[in-house]
């Protein structure tokens, strides 16, 4: 009941911001901040009294605050919702983010109170999508999501907004409906038919038939795959991310993506474990080409926000890496593929966390100069030495240093996948080197030099003043403007409470993984001996 | 009481219909112009009526009546509650446009008849009530489209009337042929025999029937006078003649792969496999760069139908056909309904763009189109989602997995037109367009406002499609009680 | 003692809690930086004292499922070394940067690193599992990049800086893969049980292992990124080059020398990598105008020596080596960053008789520079014999003694510049305005340091050397008399020869680095240093030129590459989507062309539509 309730608590906000007239303004975007709140609020407190079990737990047993309710008898599909550890981390991060964007928008001045009901209609996607363990629901809310980020990104986006927010939807849409087809081969491979993941994964259907099992998992893998993304689907995520606004872009990266890597250790390992021992060399290497692409590409960018983006191709790189060892299970002992699986859940955290931090401050930039270019940035450190400090631990954080989560995380998918898959492992491992380059170099290129800001740039620092001013300000983002040597306001006290404290987080999993591990071992466990079947 | 009274008991809900439409007329001749609502109130309370008399025969066991003629199974009763039900809400949706009209209460009156021919469609358990079925459900509906009287309403009522005329020859040919290779009419008895005919005869009557109910569907290649007759006539109307014909019409599809041609060895599944194909394809493929409102969401239509024919291929082979098309067809009915309502509240619109700016600052209505064309999408947690995940489900259980896939793909490429139109309502309005110095397309639009019934049909489709998206184990268990 | 395990956890914790508090309050802590930080190293002193006393191991929670994934602190034979080494240096250095720095500098920032980097080496050097070597280890590497650029404002220290991060973590790939092999090869991250690992495995483990150590102490090939960490403070220098950093390389390898012997390979590899890193480097700081990167060179050429000990097992050596060599460096980058102060330049040419201007630092680094010559009786040179009496194999030792002179030459070459009388026309204030003054306490540092450099020679004396073999917990071949003799008498040939030479011919270093007549010139004369001479100038130019270039030619590769990637992903990947959209829309174009609104045609089609179907129906059974 308190899961059902935590999953509704957001749209049900929205539904009070539409519906009541007066909550105009920001007041509409605080109604945002203390719904979120709540939601942490709530989130927390049943993660401490959610118990992980000892030894192998969740996915198909010791699952939290289950509901059950039939929803399409015919086909067995159900409104199925349960946490266990790896939900539960997921969730906590989904919350943490949407709070920081919530305060974040505190500014918001171009329609706030639609702009907040999306961004609470999302979450509660979000949350559903995590939350739950049927098939179908999954579905529904994945594609939820889907429609939430199209509004978010058309509406309130900057630059060539309606092109890519089109792109976006069509293309993970594609992915939604191979995803759909792949869920509807497990309803009808099984020879009890239900949507049901753990009756499914209990006892995994098309077991017996290696050819269906390959191309239901083809599917559920492209449908995955180009949420994750992995290279080659991974070309959406560029455009989306340049043209959307700064909290959009945190979201997209921080929790949607990792919908689509969540998808793969929740529904395509522990149901199609057959098919997954089989193909496992295939996400491996898909992997590590992830890896290797996308730190080159971003290493390669001219433009602050494109970036990022690519380094998130790359973080989600180490995920599938370590997924994918984790099934090859005849040259690695249970033991290190369980560490790789874990190190594949704590990145998705970690990556959360320190990308959401980064598209926020990639956002402090476009709110003072319009602009993500980085020859048109110089020397910040200077005048916004609190920004510039706040970049350079995020960058540390996101290029693996030891200290942040990222480096629990990246270290056990080494160290795990290494047996499995040496070769790879010892290629991607090269991966952490150039995203090093690549956040070192970032750093001196905006932090030090001459001081060097966009010309025109508003005072504002709320994102966008007026819908025209957003028009012109899209349209006038790609020109390149002349050089003035002038002074770039520091970051704001709302800005250091959004982006501060994921830091901070990002610090404390690093320093105190126990926090996550406790929760996150068990059920990792648990789906490597799932897989191993 | 007389076997013969019991059976006539079976059809009450038709003959609430029929007598409804009877008062109706009479009440219409004794109204004044201006009085007309009581009509259309009449009509409801019929339509009502006859849906509540449907309710306690739903869950029976099925029954042949008047020697087989007539079937009352779950899809009867599935047709009789969407049909009554749907028609009411049409008749509401129609009465802005037609209130005042001098013949409004023969538009009324047309519409249940319209609505008992579909019915008749769907139960029909005999080739020769088949086309009287057929002839019902068409020639109200003739009538329908040139309701408006205009250059274009009778242009599209002729069009609509001559490829009727043909369709209906060609229905005629098939009957006789599988009356020659079967001697018998009524479906138990074809199917008895179908296996032993010859199998050009047969060939040529299946394709006849089915073209038969293909035509009254729109499916491809039946369906040129879809985009014409919808473009031609009132959203109201044109709403009517997507919706109600087509589900009386697949249902009878379904019916007759399910029942006689089940057991002719001609493989009928791939027939109506392909046909399915063609429709959803063209219909997507058409709608790409449509610009008008009406037009975009006739070959929508077309497309849904393709959907709805997956199931109607593997009728005969798999058991969750029979809820997949109850769902497909009621999440069909109300987003269609829907959609048309949306269109109908900027009647004189004729393209997106003016659409757009008349409908300008309309919030909820935005949000209901939105709610309706993503859920003819099949965007989840609507209802046509919860039937296309039935439906394919079905399919692929009938093993016609790469229908499945293609329909998936045409599902993609349906996004394309129906985004165009949510992009132009949602888009933050750039410049008001004031009267004098508007383009055309604002110069249509400022000068006339938005209409509130059609308005509250939208609010009430949109809602409906996502409750019973929510709720579809409530529709099945109501419809599909066993 | 129960105290133990709580004060080793302290030892680590409060230099790093101190640090990040520092780091926090920004400028605001400036006042309160130095003090905060000197207080912070004389504590960890005092507890390094009591860790010492009683080898307390702990371990704290880290990662789960497999053994060694805790954070786990041994404190062995080695590792007390190493602590107290630390400790004692730290606390020194930490003095001298609060005497030296300018008063207006950042100091909270500086200070914070400074600590963070102590904390890192001291969980360094007590890590017993894998995730709490790697966790120390690129901290360290990481604090060092925000030190070596800590004026940022100033253009290319940053730069410096991101090249020793960069050439110091692609070494660190090496402890990742090996941190895998670990797991896999031993089924836990326990360092010690590395020498047991199965199969490959144990290669693997082996292989990463000796990058990584070779990556961190600047031995061949990753030499380059240590000229460039000049660019840091002075104070920097005299932590980075002495106690900490590079001598973490080595450290690490004696900590596993016995996986380098299980392997075989391995422990050679490292012998020689050593060997030749001391030969070469020490040639390179002959040819040196610049006085921080001649100490550059040599700490290089030094820690050499602690790498060929751990390849040819004389662990008690290596890290008696380590130790001396800590004392020396740490007092001469105390020398010259006084110099720099003072004098505003810390060129050879600039210094010339600056040994003479301020006396006390004057003799400290004298004594010093003769350690670092291996001049018996002090500290370097009883070490470097007890290093070489383990080699084995002729060339090997051939190649260590030729070092070892080289470093005698390369003493010389320090002492003659110092020690010549300043003829007043010296370029001085080159790099910066000089305060012409050197703090006490900046002397008092220098000297203390200077006494460990000479008196840390007593390991020459048996006794004392088996004690401390005793705390080291390894005991490695004695040299004996005659060795230690011979070795003396070695290094004090090789120094007075080039000494006299240099000083009878001052301005022959000078041609000989300016002309390229200057080898001709010198041709006759200088017998024994010519040919170092020659070799030095030849390789520090391939050195510049070649190893440099590498790092920054790899660097363009990689751009390149990324670019053509970029590209492809614009035009490839990203086109096919386009197209595909492209396809649709012409195909919608042509599924509405039927619709020509002609009834006669709609027959046709119709009639068409249906014969297809009814072939189908026919054919198709």
């Amino acid at each position: 009941m308190l899961l059902t309730v935590v999953i509704l608590l957001p749209v049900a906000a929205a539904a009070v911001l539409l519906t009541v007239p007066r909550l105009t303004g920001s007041t509409a975007t605080w109604v945002w901040v203390v719904a979120s709140l709540a939601e942490l609020v709530l989130i927390a407190w049943m993660w401490l009294r959610f118990d992980p079990g000892t030894g192998a737990a969740g996915v198909t047993g010791g699952l939290g605050y289950e509901v059950d309710v039939q929803w399409i008898p015919t086909v067995d599909a159900g409104y199925h919702v349960g946490v266990d550890g790896l939900s539960l981390p997921l969730l906590g991060l989904t919350a943490v983010l949407f709070l920081a964007c919530a305060i974040w928008s505190l500014r918001q001045s171009d329609r706030p109170r639609m702009h907040a009901a999306a961004f609470l209609f999302l979450e509660t996607a979000c949350v559903g999508a995590f939350a739950a363990l049927d098939l179908i629901l999954f579905f529904v809310f994945f594609d939820l999501t889907i429609v939430a980020m199209y509004f978010v990104i058309a509406g309130w986006g900057h630059g060539n907004a309606r092109r890519s927010a089109l792109k976006f939807f069509i293309y993970t849409f594609i992915g939604s409906l191979a995803l759909l087809i792949g869920f509807i081969g497990l309803f009808l491979g099984g020879e009890t038919r239900t949507f049901d993941m753990v009756a499914l994964a209990q006892n995994p259907p098309l077991t017996d038939s290696p050819v269906a099992g390959g191309l239901v998992l083809l599917a559920i893998g492209i449908g995955l795959g180009i949420k994750t993304p992995v290279f080659p689907f991974h070309t959406w995520l560029p455009d989306a991310h340049t043209d959307a606004p700064a909290a959009g872009s945190a979201i997209l990266a921080g929790v949607l993506l990792k919908l689509g890597t969540y998808g793969f250790i929740r529904i395509a390992m522990p149901i199609l474990p057959d098919a997954w021992q089989r193909w496992a060399m295939v996400p491996v290497v898909i992997g590590v080409i992830s890896v290797l692409w996308g730190a080159l590409a971003a290493l390669a960018q001219k433009d602050v926000k494109r970036m990022i983006a690519y380094t998130s191709v790359n973080h989600m790189g180490y995920v599938l890496l370590g997924l994918g060892a984790a099934g090859l299970a005849a040259d690695a002992d249970p033991q290190a593929r369980a560490v790789a699986t874990v190190g594949a859940v704590y990145q998705m955290v970690s990556h959360g966390l320190l990308t959401g931090a980064l598209f926020l401050l990639a956002g402090i930039l476009w709110s003072r100069g319009r602009s993500y270019a980085f020859n048109e940035w110089g020397g910040l450190a200077r005048p916004a030495p609190v920004f510039a400090a706040l970049l350079a631990v995020a960058a540390f954080g996101s290029l693996g240093l030891p200290g942040f989560a990222s480096f629990i995380a990246e270290f056990q998918v080494f160290t795990g996948a290494l047996q499995a898959a040496p070769v790879a492992t010892i290629t991607a491992v090269l991966g952490i080197l150039i995203t090093a380059g690549l956040f070192l170099n970032t750093l001196q290129r905006l932090l030090t030099g001459t001081t060097v800001v966009p010309d025109d740039r508003t005072d504002t620092d709320t994102d966008l003043t007026e819908p025209a001013d957003a028009v012109a300000g899209g349209a006038t983002a790609t020109l390149a403007r002349p050089r003035r040597d002038q002074q770039m306001t520091d970051v704001t006290a709302r800005e250091v409470l959004a982006i501060a404290p994921l830091l901070i987080l990002a610090v404390l999993l690093g320093l105190f993984p126990r926090l996550l591990l406790d929760v996150i071992e068990p059920a990792a466990v648990m789906v490597t001996d799932l897989v191993s079947r | 009481m007389s076997s013969e009274g019991q059976e006539a008991l079976q059809l009450l809900p038709e003959m609430i219909l029929l007598f409804g439409a009877v008062g109706a007329l009479l009440l219409g001749l004794w109204t004044p112009q201006d009085r007309q609502w009581r009509v259309r109130l009449v009509v409801i309370i019929a339509c009502l009526g006859s849906a509540i008399a449907t309710v306690p025969s739903l869950g029976g066991p099925t029954e042949r009546v008047f020697d087989d003629a007539w079937v009352i199974d779950g899809t009867t009763g599935v047709v009789r509650l969407l049909v009554a039900l749907t028609v009411a809400g049409i008749a509401a949706l129609a009465s802005p446009s037609l209130s005042g009209h001098p013949r409004e209460t023969e538009a009324y009156v047309l519409m249940l008849l319209g609505g008992l021919g579909a019915i008749a469609l769907a139960a029909g358990g005999d080739l020769l009530l088949l086309v009287a079925a057929y002839l019902l459900a068409s020639v109200p509906l003739y009538a329908l489209a040139g309701f408006t009287k205009d250059a274009r309403g009778t242009e599209a009522a002729l069009k609509y009337y001559l490829m009727g005329a043909l369709v209906g020859v060609l229905m005629l040919v098939g009957i006789a042929s599988l009356v020659l290779a079967t001697g018998a009419t009524s479906y138990p008895d074809v199917a008895e025999a179908l296996p032993t005919a010859p199998a050009p005869l047969v060939a040529v009557g299946v394709l006849g029937v089915l073209a038969g109910v293909g035509f009254k569907a729109g499916a491809v290649p039946m369906h040129f006078w879809l985009p014409d007759v919808t473009a031609g006539t009132t959203p109201a109307m044109a709403a009517y003649i997507t919706t109600i014909p087509k589900i009386g019409a697949v249902a009878a599809a379904f019916r007759l792969v399910a029942e006689p041609f089940a057991t002719s060895t001609l493989n009928v599944t791939l027939l109506v496999a392909v046909i399915a194909v063609a429709s959803m394809t063209l219909g997507n493929l058409a709608a790409f760069n449509q610009t008008e409102v009406l037009r975009l969401l006739a070959y929508s239509s077309i497309s849904q139908v393709g959907y709805l024919f997956m199931v109607v291929a593997v009728a005969a082979r798999s058991d969750l056909g029979v809820p997949a098309l109850a769902t497909y067809l009621a999440g069909y009915a109300v987003t269609n309904v829907g959609a048309f309502a949306a269109a109908a509240a900027a009647s004189q619109a004729r393209t997106l763009a003016d659409w757009a700016t008349t409908i300008r600052g309309q919030r909820w209505l935005v949000a209901g189109l939105v709610v309706c064309l993503l859920g003819l999408v099949g965007t989840p947690p609507t209802a046509v989602f919860v039937g296309k995940l039935a439906v394919f489900s079905a399919a692929w259980d009938g093993g016609l997995a790469w229908l499945v896939v293609i329909a998936a793909i045409n599902t993609v490429a349906s996004l394309f037109y129906y985004l165009r139109w949510i992009a132009a309502a949602v888009q933050p309005d750039p410049v008001r367009p004031d009267p004098q110095s508007a383009p055309n397309g604002g110069g249509i639009a400022v000068d006339q406002q938005v209409l509130r019934g059609p308005m509250t049909t939208v609010y009430i489709a949109a809602v409906m499609s996502v409750l019973l998206g929510i709720g579809s184990s409530v529709w099945l268990t109501v419809a599909l009680p066993r | 003692m129960t105290a133990g395990p709580g004060v080793l956890i302290a030892l680590i914790v409060l230099p790093a809690a101190v640090g990040i508090a520092l780091l926090l309050t920004g400028r605001r802590g400036d006042r309160w930086a130095a003090p905060a930080a000197v207080i912070t190293t004389v504590v960890a002193l005092a507890g390094a004292g009591i860790v010492l006393a009683d080898r307390p191991r702990t371990s704290l929670p880290f990662l789960g499922l497999v053994d060694g994934g805790d954070l786990r602190f041994d404190v062995d034979g080695l590792s007390a070394a190493l602590v107290g080494l630390v400790a004692v240096i730290s606390l020194l250095v930490t003095w001298f940067a609060a005497a030296d720095l300018p008063p207006e500098a950042a100091r909270g920032r500086f200070f914070g690193f400074f600590l963070l980097f102590i904390a890192g080496m001291y969980a360094t050097v007590t890590a017993a599992t894998v995730p709490a070597l790697l966790l120390a280890w690129e901290v360290m590497g990481a604090t060092s990049y925000a030190l070596i650029g800590y004026r940022w404002q100033e253009p290319g220290k940053l730069t410096a800086g991101t090249r020793a991060f960069l050439t110091t973590r692609a070494g660190d790939l090496g402890l990742y893969v090996a941190a895998g092999a670990t797991l896999a090869g031993t089924g836990g991250l326990v360092l010690g049980d590395l020498p047991t690992a199965e199969g490959g495995w144990q290669h693997v483990a082996a292989a990463g292992v000796l990058v990584a150590a070779l990556g961190k102490s600047a031995q061949l090939p990753f030499s380059a990124w240590l000229s460039g960490a000049m660019q840091g403070p002075s104070a920097v220098s005299a932590l980075l080059h002495s106690a900490t950093m590079v001598a973490a390389g080595g450290y690490l390898l004696l900590r596993v020398q016995p996986l380098l012997e299980a392997t075989g390979w391995a422990a050679a590899a490292a012998a020689w990598s050593g060997a030749l890193t001391a030969l070469v480097l020490g040639a390179i700081a002959v040819a040196q105008r610049d006085l921080k990167q001649l100490l550059a060179a040599s700490t290089a050429a030094q820690i050499g020596f602690v790498v060929l000990a751990a390849g040819t097992g004389a662990v008690a050596g290596g890290s008696a080596q380590l130790v001396a060599h800590a004392a020396v460096k740490a007092a001469l980058f105390v020398a010259a960053g006084a110099w720099l102060t003072s004098l505003g330049t810390k060129q050879l040419a600039g210094l010339r008789g600056a040994a003479r201007r301020h006396r006390g630092i004057g003799a400290a680094a004298s004594v010093a520079a003769l350690a670092l010559g291996g001049i018996p009786p002090l500290s370097l040179w009883a070490t470097k014999e007890q290093v070489l009496a383990g080699t084995d194999g002729t060339i090997l030792r051939v190649v260590g003694f030729a070092a070892s002179a080289m470093s005698a030459v390369y003493a010389a070459r320090m002492l003659t510049v110092l020690l010549a009388r300043p003829t007043g026309g010296e370029p001085l204030d080159a790099e910066e305005p000089g305060t012409r003054r050197v703090p006490v306490a900046v002397t008092v540092v220098a000297l203390v340091l200077a006494l460990f450099a000479a008196g840390l020679g007593v390991l020459a004396w048996p006794p004392v050397a088996e004690a401390f073999d005793d705390v080291v917990g390894a005991a490695g071949a004695a040299p004996g008399l005659s060795e230690l003799l011979l070795g003396g008498l070695l290094a004090l040939a090789s120094f007075a020869a080039s000494f006299l030479i240099l000083r009878a011919r001052p301005a022959l270093v000078q041609s000989l680095e300016d002309s390229p007549l200057g080898r001709w010139v010198g041709l006759g004369h200088l017998l024994s240093a010519r040919p170092a001479l020659a070799v030095a100038r030849a390789v520090a130019v391939v050195d510049d030129r070649v190893v440099d270039r590498a790092v920054m030619g790899a660097a363009r590769v990689v751009r390149r590459a990324a670019s053509y990637v970029a590209q492809a992903d614009g035009r490839i990947v990203d086109g096919a989507v386009r197209a595909t959209a492209r396809g649709f829309r012409w195909a919608g174009g042509v599924a509405r062309r039927p619709q020509t609104g002609l009834v006669h045609q709609y027959y046709v089609q119709v009639a068409a539509g249906l014969g297809f179907l009814l072939v189908l129906l026919l054919v198709v059974r």
